[in-house]
């Protein structure tokens, strides 16, 4: 059993209403589903005998700005015993809350925290959900494509009130952009 | 899962982020009864600096700079990683010597990484010596690599299609010099410290994971290997060139911090055979695809002959990544590291997404911590062996 026979297998098992499109590449299979029906299609691969992939490796998020449904978060899935591994695909917007699989894979508990601090989307049934990375009393979420890179609030240490305060960023410099390619090389199409 | 207390008041004890033995910025709250431990709650983020952001912005050549900064005591891993990455997404061919390069250096990085968790972990436990001498043989790694890459710690070595530089003259044998000194000094940590009925009474049984319940967890590297179970990323996946070399997957059967003290041990040693083995068959041949640097490439192009070896001012590099998506995995010392990688027919990616091992196996340490006594915390902490800089990013 390899990773092309267990993507196979659970393409002809599933029911269409589950996996609505699948994609086979040289860089990993993937599965794209849609919101309700995740956690039944994780239940399935992670318990079924043919395919027991019992390893969530990782979630990502990923904001595509120009869809409708903006953010897609993505299951990376490993089967130790099959050594295989398949990618599973939802789209969200920011409104959509998602079925969490912590009680599958208890490793998606920080997971699912850093993708909610990272990008706002939220998970119904998850134990604790909080922001992991960014600093107590951050506001925005980081990851999203419209948040500028250097972020809206700058800190530094008050002498007196004696603490560190947020303030409104002030760069003495413009953000340079650049826009090219290469600085080096120019490509035949400018 | 509640956990049975013998007084009505538990204390709530805070071991801050600025904590000598704590790997890195890691705040730790815990609730105690007593000596005993009922929660722990760990709390990151004292390290974020928006690693997965700054990508989207620099290209692919002037973000290695950043990815050292990740796991600082593998430096080579996460090097690794990023250039193998569009590597596999373009199907880039690197030539065999820049391979087994690559595994020279990856292999004595593991050494440097597993000699500098077991300095600390040590540490913790209370014997200070062996922190001094970890010290001893990372110098000589140090002064290896700098001669190669001509950094100590940060490299910046790896390039898309093979490695910056070639190895000096006499580099080889210094290291195979290396390799000897090292098999007598690892004979010296044994004598200290295996055997040793302190260590193993603070070790022994302390903080154990099942086989079924790592696998669960999604943990990876020593910590899956010391509760059963085979599974090591450079004999699965066979990148760069491991299959060539005979060698062994350490793992041990108890699942405890003594079976991953063991493991890492182990690894060190593995490690040195494999190095010994690419030393002894290193072919000739270019160190870098250098026709990778160019937008329009062609195939047989001049820029791969033996006269461009020795050029002084190679071509700029420029690397364009195509719309397609990835997950490029190695065996780093800590776990499994992986970059799930969107490209978007231009130099800079769509999105990088790192997976760190040190976040997931840091994940099990309230489970374990449980019923614990307070200095048992230490212990399984410095077993799971976190690099903040990682588990941040």
């Amino acid at each position: 059993m390899d990773n092309q026979f267990i993507f196979q297998y659970s393409w002809d098992i599933l029911p269409k209403k589950w996996v609505h499109k699948m994609k086979r590449s040289e860089h990993g299979n993937r599965f794209y589903t849609n919101t309700d029906n995740l956690f039944p299609l994780l239940c399935f691969l992670k318990w079924h005998t043919y395919t027991r992939v019992q390893v969530l490796i990782d979630i990502c998020g990923v904001d595509y700005p120009s869809r409708k449904r903006r953010f897609e978060v993505v299951y990376n899935l490993l089967s130790t015993r099959y050594n295989a591994r398949i990618r599973v695909q939802t789209s969200a917007d920011e409104v959509t809350r998602i079925s969490s699989v912590v009680s599958l894979f208890p490793s998606a508990g920080w997971w699912e925290r850093e993708v909610w601090d990272m990008f706002g989307l939220s998970f119904i049934n998850h134990p604790d959900l909080r922001r992991i990375l960014t600093d107590y009393g951050f506001e925005g979420h980081p990851l999203r494509k419209d948040f500028p890179l250097s972020g809206y609030v700058e800190v530094r240490y008050d002498d007196p009130e004696k603490r560190v305060v947020s303030e409104p960023i002030e760069m003495t410099q413009e953000f340079r952009y650049f826009d090219f390619a290469s600085p080096w090389e120019q490509r035949s199409d400018g | 899962m509640t956990v049975p207390v013998t007084r009505k008041d538990l204390m709530i004890v805070n071991m801050g982020p600025h904590h000598p033995s704590m790997h890195g910025v890691l705040r730790l709250i815990l609730t105690l009864d007593g000596e005993d431990v009922i929660d722990c709650e760990p709390i990151l983020g004292y390290l974020h600096r928006g690693m997965e952001k700054n990508s989207g912005k620099p290209n692919n050549s002037t973000i290695s700079t950043y990815v050292t900064r990740w796991d600082y005591l593998a430096t080579m891993f996460t090097e690794a990683i990023t250039v193998n990455a569009p590597e596999k997404l373009e199907n880039v061919q690197v030539p065999q010597r820049a391979s087994y390069i690559r595994v020279i250096m990856l292999e004595l990085s593991r050494i440097a990484s597993h000699l500098l968790w077991l300095g600390p972990f040590m540490a913790d436990i209370g014997a200070q010596t062996p922190f001094f001498y970890i010290f001893r043989e990372r110098e000589l790694i140090y002064n290896l690599f700098e001669a190669a890459t001509g950094m100590r710690m940060m490299h910046n070595y790896f390039r898309i299609g093979g490695v910056a530089a070639d190895l000096p003259y006499g580099w080889i044998e210094k290291c195979f010099d290396f390799c000897d000194y090292f098999l007598t000094g690892v004979v010296e940590y044994q004598k200290l410290i295996t055997r040793n009925p302190i260590f193993l009474e603070r070790v022994e049984g302390v903080g154990i994971i099942g086989g079924e319940e790592a696998v669960n967890w999604g943990l990876s590297g020593p910590m899956l290997r010391a509760s059963g179970i085979q599974w090591d990323l450079r004999k699965v996946d066979n990148y760069e060139c491991y299959n060539e070399f005979d060698w062994e997957i350490q793992w041990q059967k108890e699942g405890d911090s003594l079976a991953r003290y063991l493991v890492r041990i182990g690894e060190m040693k593995e490690s040195i055979k494999m190095i010994q083995q690419a030393l002894e068959g290193i072919p000739g041949g270019p160190y870098e695809n250098l026709e990778v640097r160019r937008f329009d490439r062609a195939k047989n192009s001049e820029w791969n002959d033996f006269a461009y070896r020795f050029i002084s001012k190679k071509p700029s590099p420029n690397f364009e990544l195509s719309k397609q998506e990835l997950y490029a995995r190695v065996e780093a010392p800590k776990g499994e590291l992986g970059i799930y990688l969107i490209g978007d027919n231009s130099v800079f990616p769509w999105r990088w997404k790192i997976r760190p091992p040190g976040f997931i196996n840091l994940q099990i340490l309230p489970e374990l911590v449980k019923r614990m006594k307070l200095a048992d915390i230490m212990t399984i902490l410095g077993s799971i062996d976190i690099i903040m800089g990682e588990v941040d990013r």
